[in-house]
C-alpha cells in the first residue's frame, strides 16, 4: 500500500547540506547561497541569510552567471540545484562564466545517476564526464551524508569552481564513523582492505559495492573498496596500487560506462603504462533508461549488486 | 552639460573610430569592425562620462562596473579605455591578436585584469551583471553595473532569464546599454529574425526603458543623466539606435562588415571618411 507522502517530505532528507550551509552562512558573510527553483533544502540558509539568497526560478543558465557575478566580486556562491540541469542545461556557463575566470562557485548537484523516478529526462548519467572535462573544475561524489558537511566546509578554502555530486540524498547510508573519516578532496578512501580484486566506485554506489565484499568474504574472496569520493584529481596512487597489487579492478558507477570514472580509471593506467590483470567496468550502456526504481534499474542495465557480485568472482 | 563638453565627446568618439580603424588596418586577422563601430559613441559616453572610474586606481572598490556582454566588441572597449587612461594604445596595437598578448578578440579577466569580466559567448553578460549588481545592493553599496548588449544577442534566451532576475530583484542600480544596429553576422535583423517591438519586451519584463538615437551624443548623454538612483527598484534599458559601420561609409550597413581587415588603400579611405565626418562636426 502506497505510502502518503509530497514533494517537499521527499526532499527534506537532504537536511545535512542544508544544515551546513546555513551554517557556512553564519560563519562566513561571503557565502551566498543560489537555487533554480529546487532549494527546499536552503530553507535554513533562506531564512537566516536572506540577503544571500537567490531563486532565480526555473533558469539554470542564468542561475550560473549570476553565481559567477558574485564570485566576480568576492562572494563564494553555493549553487543547489537538479544536476542534470546544472550540469548539461547550464554546461557553457559552468564552462565559461565559471571554470575559464577559476571562479569559487560551488555546484552543489542531486539526483545523481538515475535515481529520480523520471524517466530519461532527468536521469544524470553524464555529469562526471562534463564536469570533468572543464578545466579547473574540481569533481568530488558524496557516498555517505556526513561527507557533504566536510566537503562543503572545506570549499571555504579550494580556489576554484568546485562540483560536488549527490544521489538522491533522499536515504542515504551512514558508512563511515562521524568525524573520524578523512575527506580531503584529492585522496580516495580504502572503505574496506581487500587482496583479490578491486571496487572502484562513488557516490551512493560504494554502499552497494560494501554489501559486494561482505557478500563475496563469506565464499572467501576479499575484495578492496576504494570511494573515490574525489573524480578530479583523482588519487593515482590508489588506482595503480589497485592494479599491482589486486587480481583486477572493477569499476562500477552510476553513469555512463564510458566517460565517467571507469575512463579516468584506464586513462590514469593507461598514463603510467601500468596494465591491470583484468578490468571491468559496470555503469550505464549507450541506452536511454526508461522508468524504474533505481535498483531496478542497476540490476536491468548489469551494474547492481548481483552484478557486481559476480563481476569480481569472475576476476578473483 | 555643455555644448562644449557634448563637442569633447563627440570628438573622442570620432578619435575612438580613427584608432579602429588604424588597428583594422595593421591587424591580419579579422577585426569586429562593424559592431565596433556603431557601438563607439556607446563607449565613449560610458568611459568618458556615466561611468565612475579611475584609470590609476582598476580596482577601486567603488567603482562603476563595466561587463561587455557583446563580447566582439572587446577592441572597442580597450581602445576606449585606452583613451580613458587605462592602457596603452600603441601596446594594444602592437600585440592585438598575438601569442600572449592581454589584448585578443573577446575580453579575458585572467590576461587583462583591467577588465572586470571574462566574456565572448553570447548571452552571458548579462547575468554576469545581475550577480555583481546584486552583490553592490547587498553590500549597501551605491555603484552601478553598466554592461553593453548587442541586439542579435539578445536572441540568446538567457539574456531574458536574466532580465527577470534583475527586475525580480529589484536592481535598479543595473543598466543595460543595447547597440540596436539591426544587423547579425550574416543578415540584417528583422529579414529573419523578428525582434520588434523591441524596446515593448524589455518594457514587458518590467524594466525601465530609454530609447534613443545611439549616435547622437546629447541623446546619449540625456539618458546618463535621467537614469534613476541605483537605489532604485527598476533595472534600465537604454535601447540604442545604431548602424553597424558608422562612421566608415563603405562599410555602414554593409553585411559585409560585421568583421573583417582593410588594406592600406581602403584604410585610407576609411580615414577620410571618418574624416569628412568629423570636420561636419566642427562646422
Amino acid at each position: 500500500m502506497p505510502v502518503t507522502f509530497n514533494f517537499r517530505d521527499m526532499l527534506s532528507a537532504r537536511s545535512v547540506m542544508g544544515d551546513t550551509l546555513d551554517a557556512l552562512g553564519a560563519a562566513h558573510d561571503n557565502v551566498w547561497a543560489l537555487t533554480p527553483d529546487i532549494g527546499q533544502s536552503l530553507n535554513e540558509f533562506k531564512r537566516n541569510h536572506p540577503d544571500r539568497f537567490i531563486d532565480v526560478g526555473i533558469a539554470e543558465q542564468n542561475c550560473m552567471s549570476v553565481a559567477a557575478g558574485l564570485a566576480y566580486e568576492g562572494a563564494i556562491p553555493m549553487v543547489v540545484g537538479m544536476g542534470m540541469f546544472l550540469t548539461m542545461r547550464a554546461f557553457e556557463q559552468c564552462r565559461t562564466d565559471i571554470g575559464y575566470p577559476n571562479l569559487p562557485v560551488r555546484i552543489i548537484s542531486t539526483h545523481g545517476g538515475m535515481v529520480s523516478g523520471g524517466g530519461a529526462t532527468h536521469y544524470m548519467i553524464e555529469d562526471i564526464a562534463l564536469m570533468t572535462s572543464i578545466v579547473n573544475m574540481t569533481v568530488t561524489a558524496v557516498s555517505d551524508p556526513n561527507m557533504v558537511r566536510d566537503l562543503l566546509t572545506q570549499s571555504i578554502d579550494v580556489p576554484g569552481p568546485l562540483y560536488i555530486r549527490l544521489s538522491q540524498g533522499k536515504a542515504d547510508q551512514v558508512l563511515y564513523q562521524p568525524g573520524e573519516q578523512d575527506y580531503t578532496i584529492g585522496r580516495s578512501i580504502t572503505a574496506r582492505e581487500g587482496s583479490d580484486v578491486t571496487l572502484i566506485t562513488y557516490g551512493e554506489l560504494v554502499a552497494q559495492c560494501l554489501d559486494a565484499a561482505e557478500a563475496l568474504a563469506a565464499d572467501g574472496i576479499s575484495a578492496r573498496v576504494i570511494d573515490m569520493f574525489t573524480l578530479k584529481p583523482v588519487d593515482r596512487a590508489a588506482i595503480l596500487a589497485a592494479a599491482e597489487e589486486t587480481n583486477g579492478i572493477v569499476v562500477v558507477e552510476d553513469h555512463l560506462a564510458y566517460g565517467g570514472l571507469a575512463s579516468i580509471v584506464s586513462d590514469t593506467l593507461v598514463d603510467e603504462g601500468v596494465a591491470p590483470r583484468a578490468f571491468r567496468r559496470l555503469g550505464i550502456p549507450q541506452v536511454y533508461a526508461g522508468f524504474g526504481g533505481p535498483d531496478e534499474l542497476r540490476d536491468k542495465y548489469g551494474f547492481g549488486l548481483a552484478a557486481t557480485i559476480e563481476a569480481v568472482r569472475q576476476l578473483a | 552639460m555643455t555644448t562644449a563638453e557634448t563637442a569633447r565627446l563627440e570628438d573622442l568618439a570620432y578619435e575612438l573610430r580613427v584608432k579602429l580603424v588604424q588597428l583594422c588596418g595593421t591587424y591580419e586577422g579579422a577585426v569586429h569592425i562593424g559592431g565596433d563601430l556603431s557601438a563607439a559613441d556607446i563607449f565613449t559616453v560610458l568611459y568618458e562620462y556615466a561611468m565612475n572610474v579611475d584609470p590609476d586606481d582598476i580596482r577601486m572598490p567603488e567603482r562603476d562596473r563595466f561587463v561587455l556582454s557583446k563580447g566582439h566588441a572587446a577592441v572597442c572597449m580597450y581602445i576606449a579605455m585606452a583613451i580613458r587612461g587605462f592602457f596603452d594604445y600603441d601596446e594594444i596595437v602592437r600585440t592585438y591578436g598575438q601569442l600572449d598578448s592581454a589584448y585578443g578578440m573577446h575580453p579575458c579577466k585572467v590576461q587583462l585584469p583591467g577588465v572586470e569580466c571574462s566574456t565572448g559567448s553570447l548571452g552571458h553578460g548579462l547575468g554576469l551583471a545581475v550577480g555583481m549588481a546584486a552583490w553592490a545592493r547587498q553590500q549597501g553599496r551605491s555603484h552601478r553595473v553598466f554592461t553593453l548588449i548587442g541586439d542579435g544577442e539578445s536572441c540568446e534566451g538567457s539574456v531574458w532569464e536574466a532580465a527577470i532576475s534583475a527586475r525580480s530583484l529589484g536592481l535598479g542600480n543595473l543598466v543595460a546599454f543595447i547597440d540596436r544596429n539591426k544587423q547579425f553576422m550574416t543578415q540584417m535583423s528583422e529579414q529573419r529574425v523578428v525582434l520588434e517591438p523591441y524596446e515593448d519586451k524589455w518594457r514587458a519584463f518590467g524594466w525601465n526603458v530609454i530609447e534613443i538615437d545611439g549616435h547622437d551624443m546629447s541623446q546619449l548623454v540625456d539618458a546618463v543623466d535621467a537614469l534613476p538612483s541605483s537605489g532604485s527598484g527598476l533595472p534600465t534599458a537604454v535601447v540604442c539606435h545604431t548602424v553597424k559601420g558608422k562612421g566608415v561609409d563603405f562599410m555602414e550597413g554593409d553585411i559585409g562588415w560585421h568583421a573583417g581587415s582593410v588594406n592600406q588603400r581602403d584604410l585610407e579611405r576609411a580615414l577620410a571618411s571618418l574624416r569628412a565626418g568629423r570636420e561636419e562636426l566642427v562646422k
